[in-house]
């Protein structure tokens, strides 16, 4: 559990965001006051609408390594925060924060990445109201 | 006749332009308000859109849904739900729109609308074209007092729209839409459900707003409603959103729990 962090961030922490809709349900997939934090080695990122995804490779307790998986908000949204289909590459090193999957699967909903060097990819986090 | 078929084909050269700049939209009425141009959800809670709920029929309930808000399952936000078609929704499962044949079937206009994606419209005095970002969708509002098709002409997610002005408000009527989701949780609308909607601008042409009205007898007992505004982003266009069924694979493929 050492890169993985589990965040409960209940009510306040949360005040004033939301998750932009798109096709699927975030109520009905993710939880809203559950907040993932994983850091890992990028092995796939796809760019394509209705949802970008990233798929990490975390190491964990034990050297084992757990695939864990995002889904972005739409690539139409995430282009007009600064996003481009070459943002994140493939064997760099991330950190994704997202909303947990409801059923317990490593899986969320992307809220922000960061690069290595703590640098934000693109330039604001989901949920904060622009588009 | 000439007159019509240049107004016409205005309104499609500007959409095979509209990548370029949405500036490009063909002339306008100078008798109604314009209302062309590049629209974006606003994120603030309704204020013009508000002063229209006095001009919704009676029986209606206000479904608080518009922009990221999202109803639980369970919800269907007010509306009275006939004992048939609750049965049909209780029975949804989010999974269900996890495949390859599901994930890019967009919604109807009924729930497309109202999501934080943009829009552009494009007006003639016969023609106004709106041009969604959200699956691509485009719905034609005629303007020149035709009427609906007969009934059992084919339906589809962006219905037969009809138009007309009501002062400086455009009133849009569509029938003709194919069933999909009202609130994204399992409720579904009919093939025979009946959508008013009312479009103003607002004095500093900054703000559209509009209420979505609809009724739905084979589905519901009362009327539902949406209350919805735009922001004004003058030079920006929808993207081409192009979906790509694949990711319903890509999350089929995600790991299990531990």
């Amino acid at each position: 559990m050492t890169k993985v962090k589990i965040l409960a961030m209940l009510g306040v922490a949360l005040l004033g965001q939301s998750a932009a809709l798109a096709h699927h349900s975030f109520a009905a997939f993710f939880d809203p006051a559950k907040i993932v934090k994983v850091t890992g080695k990028v092995t796939e990122f796809g760019f394509k609408n209705p949802h970008g995804v990233i798929v990490l490779e975390v190491p964990g307790p034990g050297g084992q390594v757990q695939k864990w998986q995002a889904e972005t908000n739409a690539p139409v949204v995430l282009q007009r925060r600064g996003w481009t289909r070459e943002s994140i590459k493939p064997g760099e090193t991330i950190t994704i924060e997202g909303w947990a999957s409801r059923d317990g699967k490593p899986y969320l909903r992307l809220r922000q990445a960061f690069h290595a060097d703590g640098q934000p990819v693109g330039k604001l986090a989901f949920g904060q109201g622009d588009q | 006749m000439l007159r019509q078929a240049r107004r016409l084909l205005a309104v499609g050269c500007a959409l095979a332009l509209s990548g370029v700049a949405v500036a490009a939209a063909p002339a306008r009425s100078a008798v109604h308000p314009d209302l062309s141009g590049f629209w974006i959800l606003s994120m603030q809670p309704p204020t013009l859109a508000k002063t229209l709920t006095t001009k919704l029929p009676a029986n209606t309930v206000v479904v608080d849904d518009t922009g990221p808000a999202e109803l639980p399952i369970g919800d269907y936000g007010g509306l009275k739900v006939k004992a048939a078609a609750l049965a049909e929704a209780r029975k949804w499962k989010p999974q269900d729109e996890m495949t390859i044949s599901r994930t890019c079937s967009p919604p109807s206009i009924v729930y497309a609308i109202q999501g934080p994606f943009p829009f552009e419209i494009y007006q003639t005095p016969e023609l106004i074209v709106f041009k969604y970002e959200y699956f691509d969708q485009v719905r034609l509002i005629f303007m020149d007092g035709r009427g609906h098709p007969p009934a059992d002409a084919p339906h589809s997610k962006t219905g037969h729209s009809i138009g007309r002005w009501d002062g400086d408000e455009l009133v849009v009527d569509t029938t003709h839409l194919e069933p999909s989701t009202i609130t994204n949780n399992g409720l579904n609308h009919s093939a025979g459900i009946h959508v008013v909607e009312r479009y103003k601008r607002s004095a500093d042409g900054k703000t559209l707003a509009a209420t979505q009205w609809f009724e739905d007898p084979a589905v519901l007992d009362n009327n539902g409603a949406r209350l919805i505004e735009w922001s004004s982003k003058p030079g920006s266009y929808v993207y081409p959103y192009d979906c790509d069924p694949s990711f319903a694979l890509q999350y089929q493929a995600a790991p299990d729990a531990k």
